[in-house]
């Protein structure tokens, strides 16, 4: 017998982030490290940020932690995003605890 | 408001008809289900005085909204009679609470999961085992409240191991974790009592990792028992022993804490006496960790000095759980969570 069941996801409410468009030209730009707070982090993202630069003829302007008290599996303070949202036009983390 | 609920087709009411429907769409947590029905969520969801479309909280990191119909509905698929309801909603409104970081718990690479432990008139009207063997297995209340949680965590959070959940290899605790505490033969009050939580039925919500044991058949005073705590509590494994301000949970049996009560100890006592004990030297942490989530003061003892594994004696929490037997253990948290206690409504 055919029978109907609920499904058991719930919506999403919140809207689903969307990537922000791509920066057209980052030749002359600045780049930013966010150091998501896990060991080494700084260290690989860094050098990955180096080599772009070099790569696009960019520089690697702030490199920085979150923010006072927060540590991997917290936010980044707002401070710091609103520092790297006025000083350059890409930046460099990881996503993951 | 959410929108009208989502219904699925099944072919017929064989048990590996469900089993196969939620396994070609990624649900479940590998063990069969009972279906959700529309008689069957209608009838949980007849415990609480609620709109089933109100929504309860948005469950990080899917950001799935959790309304009453959608926390039946799990309820029903986990195993739950009906009554059991009120309870998984309240540890569905505790998971939302801020200061459990459920984005932390959901999707770190730590094997964390929600304990829930169940106080006052809900153990004895629902049926919850505070006694022998209360981690389980066997019986329904504890293992059908606990795995509701999880399926809530993996269908409406979107915490799937990949995905959603980070950890490296799990845990068994994440099908399920829900305990009692056994009032009947603890010498104190509640635990909800102690945090002024004023209330005939609560649940605590605490995220952290399988249960430590740790056991003392014939000390006769509650120090030499203790030791043994504090023994499992200084380990440089546990997320605790970098993060400062992680909690742990002392999960007394009834005879351990008889012993502390026959000497006039009360469970202040008992976690002061574990904040004391439970060090290790300033040096050997920072032989281990290059990096320590340390509090000020912490950060400022010489290596030769003695480090508590938390930094407030107010984060040793302690319950008397299980039966008989002189088995005891700690929990320790996941570091970055604290629990939470709220009344539920029955």
């Amino acid at each position: 017998m055919n029978m109907k069941i609920h499904s058991p996801e719930g919506e999403l409410l919140e809207e689903a982030v969307q990537l922000s468009s791509t920066t057209p030209l980052l030749s002359g730009g600045k780049i930013g490290v966010l150091d998501n707070g896990k060991p080494n982090a700084n260290l690989l993202l860094t050098k990955v940020a180096e080599v772009l630069a070099e790569r696009i003829d960019a520089t690697v302007s702030l490199v920085t932690g979150k923010g006072e008290r927060a540590n991997a599996a917290t936010a980044c303070n707002p401070q710091v995003v609103g520092m790297l949202a006025e000083e350059v036009q890409l930046v460099l983390t990881g996503s993951a605890d | 408001m959410a929108n009208e609920p989502l219904f699925l087709n099944l072919d017929d009411e064989d048990p590996e008809s469900i089993y196969q429907l939620f396994e070609s769409r990624g649900w479940g947590d590998g063990l069969p289900l009972i279906a959700p029905t529309m008689e069957r969520v209608d009838e949980a969801l007849s415990h609480v005085q609620a709109s089933p479309e109100e929504v309860l909280t948005v469950l990080p990191p899917r950001g799935g909204s959790a309304t009453y119909r959608d926390v039946a509905v799990n309820s029903v698929l986990a195993g739950c009679k009906p009554e059991y309801f009120p309870v998984v909603v309240t540890a569905v409104k505790a998971l939302g609470e801020q200061k459990i970081n459920l984005r932390g718990v959901n999707t770190t690479t730590h094997p964390v999961a929600p304990l829930l432990v169940i106080h006052g008139r809900a153990v004895e009207e629902i049926g919850f085992n505070a006694g022998l063997g209360t981690f389980g297995p066997g019986n329904r209340a504890n293992a059908t409240v606990g795995r509701a949680i999880r399926l809530i965590l993996l269908h409406i959070a979107g915490a799937i191991p990949g995905p959603g959940d980070a950890s490296t290899q799990g845990q068994p605790s994440k099908y399920t974790y829900c305990i009692a505490e056994n009032q009947e033969e603890s010498p104190w009050e509640s635990y909800p009592e102690s945090l002024g939580v004023d209330s005939g039925s609560a649940l605590t919500v605490h995220c952290g990792e399988n249960p430590h044991n740790f056991h003392d058949m014939e000390s006769k005073n509650i120090e030499r028992i203790l030791d043994k705590a504090a023994s499992s509590m200084t380990t440089f494994g546990v997320n605790n022993a970098c993060i400062s301000g992680g909690e742990w949970f002392v999960i007394l049996c009834p005879e351990h804490a008889a012993t502390a009560f026959n000497q006039g100890w009360g469970r202040k006592d008992v976690s002061e006496y574990l904040f004391e004990k439970a060090r290790m030297p300033a040096g050997e942490f920072r032989k281990q960790f290059e990096l320590l989530a340390w509090a000020d003061w912490m950060k400022s003892l010489s290596d030769r000095e003695m480090v508590p594994m938390t930094q407030d004696v107010e984060n040793i929490k302690v319950i008397v759980s299980g039966g008989a037997g002189k088995h005891s253990c700690v929990v320790p948290s996941w570091g970055m969570t604290r629990s939470v206690t709220l009344p539920i409504e029955i």
